[in-house]
């Protein structure tokens, strides 16, 4: 009780000394911001916009045929229509283009509408429309076959009205039965169809959704941009902060202290509590601005990206106090915070999404908690994991906590004076 | 008969081979001031820091109020008060937040602390500065603060290490004031210092130490009777009787 009194008085008494510091408090709070600010910026070019999918389409019937009427009711005429999420339904020319970008990577893929198209329908026959696209990219292949499934399921559909129609009219006499008749009055109705609603809604002639295939969809970049910083950021103030802490030790006020009733144990958990009480402002603020100025998403399970948050903050600040046992001056801690921090957050996927780094990469950016921290938002915040996904990442940071403490707590018993 | 605050038995510290501490013995009075005397390097913050708890001895016993070192540190943590030689203060706290905040550390509720602080700044002409950040003090002042803070929670005995080191001797005649005030109050005090005439001034009985060892030790009064008539001679020159050599080298 008495060391718990202690404890809170000596971190208090840090929080005190923090707040008359502007420059710290400029640090921590003002300095990250600008941060997400510029990169939030620099990011959603690629997030949003050019992110949307985009499905070419093309015919090689000649002129005249049924696919054109079908492509231009679906192709995307005005951009800034489509809902988000939406595809971009783009209308190539050139078949032969268009395979030789496919060939070169240029191009992710294409339908394309068969020579025989119009003939193939209105005589019976069966035809085939064809995907050409990138192996590699699931996302468009996908996408493609979604269309090209829509395509024929509605022209089947049609072609069993237009049949029943057909067998009406010939019965009925309003129609000759030979063949060239009957074809003709067939594409006349499927294009009667098609262009149906052309002036009022012609989308809803072909109505497909796209699945979701994959890992990375067209995100909000605040989702990697904020818990990104978040990391850096409590991780860089807390390391920062062991310049502090040895200050107590090199102004006396450590040894002062020593000689009072307060245990090493208490001194030692004051300023680990000072500097997470700093470290839990810092994230209330970021998930605050986060969710309300930059419409961040905390995915599934908030409550496993408040968990993560709390142990990044517990373990940034058993790294500080590490730190500060074991720097010899003010200025090597600061250096050293200054070192570890700038390094370890690149290489830990703090500036860039560590899943594009090559595989050998990002087992090396295992030794750093900032990957785990930043794998454990990206699954949480942008591939949709839920709360037992993000468990061997809570776990990571435990450890890590628990060899940082140690080292401080060693450090602390053997060094101070 | 004197009770005996402090025992003190052939202590001991080394840091890297070299004897900082050399088999000192001597023990204080309870109420009295206890001069520890020497030059620069003597060893006399060393034994301070070893009697505050802070270092650990080589060898050597210790005996505070009763309270053996290697048992019980954390009784003799309760009835001291330590001045160290170097400022020891929260630069960016003003007065008033130090002395509460190590008042608190030593034990007292805050209402307790800050009426203590006040008393306190009181005490040593600073009343009016109580608000003000400690960065912006004169060096005086902030030994005044140093001081200060080591009265907090009511010691029973206060370690001062040189505390009138590099202040104008106006701040200097008002630290000896206090000084003697608080030996009224009935507080043990150890004194450490390496200018002679003041410890003639304030001590009843001084040690004089050189190298680690104390080469000497009684009150004043007895010290200078041994080399002429004491009102004659002054502690310096019964220094470079007993060494050879002039403290102020
Ligand atoms: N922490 C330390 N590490 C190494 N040497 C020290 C340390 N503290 C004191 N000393 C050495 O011990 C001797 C006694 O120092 P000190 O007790 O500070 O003397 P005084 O207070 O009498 O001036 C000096 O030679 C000093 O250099
Ligand atoms: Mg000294």
């Amino acid at each position: 009780m008495k060391d718990l009194k202690h404890v809170w008085f000596i971190a208090l008494k840090d929080l005190k000394i923090f707040t008359r510091d502007r420059a710290s408090v400029f640090f921590f709070v003002v300095f990250p911001f600008l941060f997400i600010i510029l990169f939030n910026f620099l990011l959603s070019g690629v997030g949003s916009e050019d992110e949307r999918l985009e499905m070419h389409v093309l015919t090689r019937e000649p002129a005249g045929g049924l696919s054109y009427q079908i492509i231009g009711t679906i192709e995307t005429r005005d951009e800034s229509q489509l809902g988000p999420g939406q595809p971009k339904i783009v209308w190539d020319r050139d078949y032969d283009a268009a395979r030789q970008a496919v060939d070169d990577g240029d191009l992710a893929g294409f339908l394309a509408f068969p020579v025989d198209f119009t003939a193939a329908l209105t005589s019976g026959k069966p035809t085939e429309l064809e995907i050409f696209a990138d192996a590699a990219n699931v996302n468009v292949r996908a996408a493609l076959n979604g269309l090209a499934g829509a395509i024929s399921s509605q022209i089947g559909a049609d072609r069993i009205i237009i049949n029943a129609s057909i067998a009406l009219l010939v019965e009925s006499g309003a129609l000759a039965p030979d063949t060239e008749s009957v074809n003709r009055a067939v594409q006349q109705m499927m294009t009667d169809i098609i262009t149906a609603g052309a002036s009022g809604a012609p989308e809803t002639y072909i109505t497909f959704r796209t699945e979701k295939v994959g890992d990375v969809e067209a995100v909000n970049p605040a989702n990697f941009v904020i818990p990104g910083y978040l990391v850096m950021f409590v991780f860089f103030a807390a390391a920062v902060g062991s310049e502090s802490i040895v200050r107590e030790r090199k102004n006396n006020t450590l040894e002062r202290l020593l000689a009072t009733s307060v245990s090493r144990e208490s001194i030692l958990g004051g300023i680990f509590t000072g500097s997470i009480i700093k470290g839990l402002a810092q994230i209330i603020i970021f998930w605050g601005v986060g969710i309300l100025a930059y419409n961040v998403d905390l995915g599934l399970s908030p409550s496993a990206v408040i968990i993560l948050s709390f142990l990044m903050v517990i373990m940034s600040a058993a790294f500080s106090v590490m730190l500060a046992t074991i720097a010899r001056t003010q200025r090597a801690a600061a250096s050293l915070a200054v070192i570890t921090s700038l390094t370890l957050a690149p290489l830990g996927g703090c500036w860039w999404p560590s899943f594009l780094y090559p595989d050998w990469l990002q087992n090396i950016a295992k030794v750093t908690p900032h990957a785990w921290a930043t794998t454990g938002f990206n699954k949480l915040m942008l591939f949709g994991a839920d709360f037992s996904a993000a468990v061997p990442e809570m776990l990571a940071l435990i450890v890590f906590t628990i060899i940082f403490g140690g080292i401080a707590i060693w450090r602390f018993r053997t060094s101070a004076t | 008969m004197v009770e005996e605050f402090v025992v003190v038995s052939d202590l001991q510290k080394s840091f890297n081979e070299h004897k900082a501490v050399d088999g000192v013995s001597f023990s204080v009075h309870k109420g009295e001031i206890f001069g520890l005397l020497g030059p620069n390097g003597a060893g006399k913050t060393t034994t301070i820091r070893m009697l505050s708890t802070v270092l650990v001895a080589d060898g050597g016993e210790i005996t505070i109020g009763g309270h053996s070192m290697q048992r019980e540190s954390a009784a003799i943590r309760s009835i001291i008060g330590v001045c160290p030689q170097e400022l020891a203060l929260y630069d960016d706290l003003s007065a008033l937040d130090n002395m509460v905040f190590f008042g608190r550390m030593a034990g007292m509720t805050g209402l307790e602390a800050k009426e203590q602080a006040m008393a306190n700044l009181k005490l040593m002409g600073l009343v009016d500065r109580a608000k003000g950040k400690v960065a912006k003090f004169s060096g005086g002042m902030k030994r005044r603060i140093n001081l200060a803070i080591a009265l907090m929670g009511n010691p029973q005995l206060v370690f001062l290490d040189e505390p009138t080191v590099g202040i104008d001797p106006q701040s200097r005649n008002h630290i000896y004031e206090n000084i003697l005030g608080l030996q009224k109050k009935g507080m043990t005090i150890l004194y450490t210092t390496h200018y002679m005439e003041e410890a003639d001034r304030l001590c009843n009985r001084v040690a004089i130490m050189d190298g680690g060892k104390i080469i000497a030790m009684d009150t004043p009064h007895q010290l200078k009777s041994q080399i002429g008539p004491p009102e004659k001679v002054t502690l310096e020159e019964v220094f470079l009787r007993l060494t050879g050599r002039s403290l102020r080298d």
